[in-house]
């Protein structure tokens, strides 16, 4: 199914289908496996050339570990990145010998962190013209004149060639990162974050230079960063990532126009414009992203979402996580007994607390959406039984013009919604 | 003389503050001349670049700063911290808007001057800070709950005791217990059972003081979080311990050093929202220092643009923003990217920061301005008013002393 599904090579060079990164929890004294931390969990975009893509969300959404999955730097645990070459998409995790180097010095990375990424043993001649040496490109006084070249692209000079990595500030740490990144004159570049350690006015000069060499040399970018007004300026197109899985996708500009996700509507509303009026409302989210080792049903976002439906997978997760805070009540739950993970016993040490929650669970305490979507909640004794409606995961759909959102509400909705 | 035309007496004015640090290239002038005022119950927004020396102006109203390899060079904090309120001895009431304080008469005092001893009777009870990276700030070692209660300790003994329903007059290992000064034998002394009590009792308020601290900061289930480490919790649940921990004393002045800079935007949403309810409710002056601009603007009363050591540019927020005059102040404003930038057309700033050793007498932002002249060369343009509350430190809005100026279009919002 998967192969017919494969996207045809035009101006296309990378795939990226149904991808999963899932590392392994490990305990014990035998190391053995409890769990799984779903970092990605099943993400499907198109790179095309000359394009930018962004990448956006917050931190543990699973962007950058998407970002190394495609620059080949970790193996997916399920679907493939697919890279257009000779006019056939081939897997990248399955290439070997000859053409897994072809697809190497096609695809560079550049890092968030440039203290990190770049040696501090190593000279900038030695850091920009190890490329150029490991693919036979140049070799003694010609790689001098490469390296030159390179930096002079970048914005630096022949004058910085022997110096080390410290004697740089960090805007032009990041340029000699670009300056590697360029060596072997890539197709595609993923950027994680490159300007998020960088001030607002070198911010400006590195996207200016990238926006530059992009324009020369036809690059596609993968933009991957937290920063809305960068990659409003950057993108082409967004793809919005909550919790391993894609929210929303599509032109960036149209998603700034109206926003078909809640998430993608919260993130905007947390950070406006400059141009905004100063008195404009800004809004957080409540709570933090869930354990991505047990993801909620349902919508991933339905834990935080001031719009959440009954449709939106309540689960007895929601319940528990709600005694957590309330207080003095969870120090007398002792036990979870799940049939599913929409149905549960949960057993009390007092016939007292197990009736405030099935008091607590009928009122205005939780959400009311919570409240609609139960199905049945006996109290007996010390224990309360409590069942919420099956919901499948809800998918990414398509919507007019080329857009995916995973939502249950229509665009209408998320749009005209009002924060009370 | 900056804010002459304002009543309100400023809560902290800064005067002509200069700190160096000693390094192998020489010595570097990290702030250099900077004078403000904070005035009562107000946010000031800090601004500027990396290493543009706001850290530091900050970090000196607590005397945070290593010597050496810093000097202080000259200068001075003055602070005038607020009194007890005369009418309901700290309690709460109509005249003093339910804080407790009243805007001191005059009994300021130098920051850089004092002892020792007084400047920890200030630090955290006076004046407090949140840091930038909660991670870093708080003590991997310790729970929550102790570590806010180490400020309780420090400045609130007095309460702590009549809290815990002890006479005021208690002494001995008790008193010591509760200021947290113990001595050889108190671990003994505290175990014989009358002692061992009182410090229940005295526990049991330090507790109920931090958990209504915490409450404050809009955290679920305070008492939970007493227990918890640091490393347990989210970066944004760690900041609002910071908060809670720096506003339990209810400080006159609050610096926060870039709060949100950690953040996911979300949460700095909501961190932002905080600090901005629980100063309005408290009254309490903040010095906010940030490099976003964005921020500053949402949050700030005033804004004070630093670059290089040096003040440049500051004025209320509505009107720095609306009808900026330093070409860096312009600079910053524009490199953010906006929704109607061409691709690949910011306007970025040329150059990097100076490295201040041994600063020329000339313009700093020379070789980064666009605008500059034959008399930014020559002469170091002070901070003038040009406008009520607007004070900038450029020739383009006054004459340098040979009465030459550069210009630029001025744009009118």
């Amino acid at each position: 199914m998967r192969a017919a599904a494969e996207p045809q090579a035009d101006d296309l060079i990378l795939s990226i289908r149904e991808v999963k990164k899932h590392y392994p929890i490990r305990e014990g004294a035998l190391q053995r496996v409890v769990g799984h931390v779903r970092a990605v969990d099943g993400v499907s975009f198109d790179i095309r050339r000359g394009q930018t893509v962004g990448l956006v969300g917050e931190s543990g959404c699973g962007k950058t570990t998407l970002g190394r999955v495609i620059a080949a730097l970790a193996d997916p645990t399920d679907g493939g990145v697919h890279y257009s070459m000779d006019g056939a998409m081939c897997r990248i995790d399955r290439l070997e010998g000859k053409a897994a180097r072809t697809f190497r010095r096609n695809c560079q990375m550049v890092f968030q962190d440039s203290y990190a990424s770049l040696n501090p043993r190593h000279l900038v001649i030695d850091l920009v013209g190890r490329p150029l040496k490991v693919y036979n490109e140049a070799a003694s006084s010609d790689l001098v004149e490469r390296v030159v070249e390179l930096l002079d692209q970048v914005g630096l000079g022949r004058q910085h060639l022997y110096r080390y990595p410290h004697q740089f500030s960090g805007g032009q740490r990041q340029r000699i990162s670009i300056a590697r990144a360029l060596a072997l004159n890539p197709e595609v570049i993923v950027l994680d974050e490159p300007t998020s350690a960088l001030d607002v006015s070198v911010q400006a000069q590195i996207l200016n230079l990238l926006n530059d060499l992009q324009k020369e040399r036809n690059l596609a970018y993968l933009f991957v960063t937290h920063d809305l007004s960068v990659v409003r300026h950057m993108a082409d197109r967004l793809v919005v990532m909550y919790l391993g899985k894609v929210a929303e996708a599509g032109e960036t500009q149209a998603i700034f126009d109206s926003p078909h996700h809640p998430y993608t509507r919260e993130l905007m509303a947390a950070k406006p414009d400059m141009e905004a009026e100063a008195n404009v409302e800004i809004r957080g989210l409540e709570g933090t992203v869930p354990d991505p080792a047990r993801p909620p049903q349902g919508c991933r976002f339905h834990t935080r979402c001031e719009l959440a439906t009954s449709a939106c997978g309540w689960e007895v997760d929601d319940v528990v996580r709600w005694l957590e805070d309330a207080p003095g009540m969870f120090e007398h739950l002792v036990g979870v007994e799940r049939t599913t993970e929409f149905a549960a016993e949960l057993a009390f040490d007092t016939e007292e607390a197990a009736g405030l929650l099935s008091m607590a669970v009928r009122s205005e305490q939780v959400p009311e959406a919570m409240r609609a979507a139960m199905r049945r909640l006996n109290l007996d004794g010390t224990k309360v039984e409590i069942e919420f409606e099956d919901v499948g995961e809800v998918e990414l759909t398509a919507r007019d013009d080329g857009r995916m959102a995973a939502c249950v509400l229509a665009p209408q909705e998320v749009a005209s919604w009002k924060s009370p | 003389m900056l804010d002459a035309q304002h009543g309100a007496a400023p809560v902290a004015s800064v005067r002509d503050l200069k700190v160096y640090f000693q390094t192998k290239r020489g010595i570097v002038h990290a702030v250099d001349g900077v004078s403000f005022d904070i005035r009562d119950g107000e946010t000031l927004g800090l601004v500027g670049e990396t290493g543009c020396g706001k850290s530091v102006t900050g970090r000196s109203f607590l005397r945070l700063l290593p010597v050496p390899p810093g000097i202080q060079a000259g200068g001075s904090v003055m602070f005038n911290g607020h009194a007890v309120c005369a009418a309901c001895a700290g309690v709460g009431c109509g005249a003093c808007g339910s804080t407790g304080r009243q805007a001191g008469r005059d009994s300021s005092v130098d920051l850089l001057g004092i002892s020792s001893e007084d400047m920890r009777r200030i630090r955290g009870d006076r004046i407090a800070m949140i840091f930038q990276d909660p991670g870093k700030a708080l003590n991997p070692t310790l729970p929550i709950g102790a570590q806010i209660a180490e400020v309780f300790f420090q400045h609130r003994t007095e309460e702590l005791i009549a809290l815990a329903g002890l006479p005021a007059d208690t002494a001995g290992a008790i008193r010591r217990f509760a200021s947290q000064s113990p001595r050889f034998g108190d671990g003994w002394l505290l175990a014989l059972p009358g002692a061992r009590a009182q410090r229940r009792q005295v526990e049991a308020a330090l507790a109920k003081m931090v958990a209504s601290a915490l409450a404050e900061t809009q955290v679920p289930n305070p008492v939970k979080l007493m227990a918890r480490y640091p490393h347990e919790l989210s970066g944004g649940m760690r900041q609002r311990v910071m908060i809670a921990q720096a506003l339990a004393c209810n400080p006159d002045l609050l610096i926060a050093d870039e709060p949100t800079t950690a953040l996911d935007v979300t949460v700095e949403a909501r961190i932002l929202e905080l600090i901005r309810d629980l100063q309005q409710r408290r009254k309490t002056s903040v010095l906010y220092i940030s490099h976003d601009l964005s921020l500053v603007r949402r949050i700030s009363d005033r804004v004070a643009v630093m670059y290089a050591g040096r003040i440049v540019e500051i004025g209320a927020t509505a009107e720095i923003f609306a009808n900026p005059r330093h070409p860096y102040t312009r600079g910053l404003m524009a490199a953010a990217p906006s929704a109607d930038t061409p691709r690949g057309k910011l306007a970025a700033i040329r150059g990097t920061v100076p490295e201040l050793v041994d600063p020329p007498s000339a313009c700093r932002f020379l070789g980064r301005c666009p605008h500059e002249a034959g008399a930014c060369r020559s002469n170091d343009p002070a901070l003038q008013v040009v406008a009520p509350g607007h004070s900038v430190a450029c020739f383009i809005d006054h004459p340098a002393p040979s009465g030459e100026r550069p210009t630029y279009d001025r744009v009118t919002a």
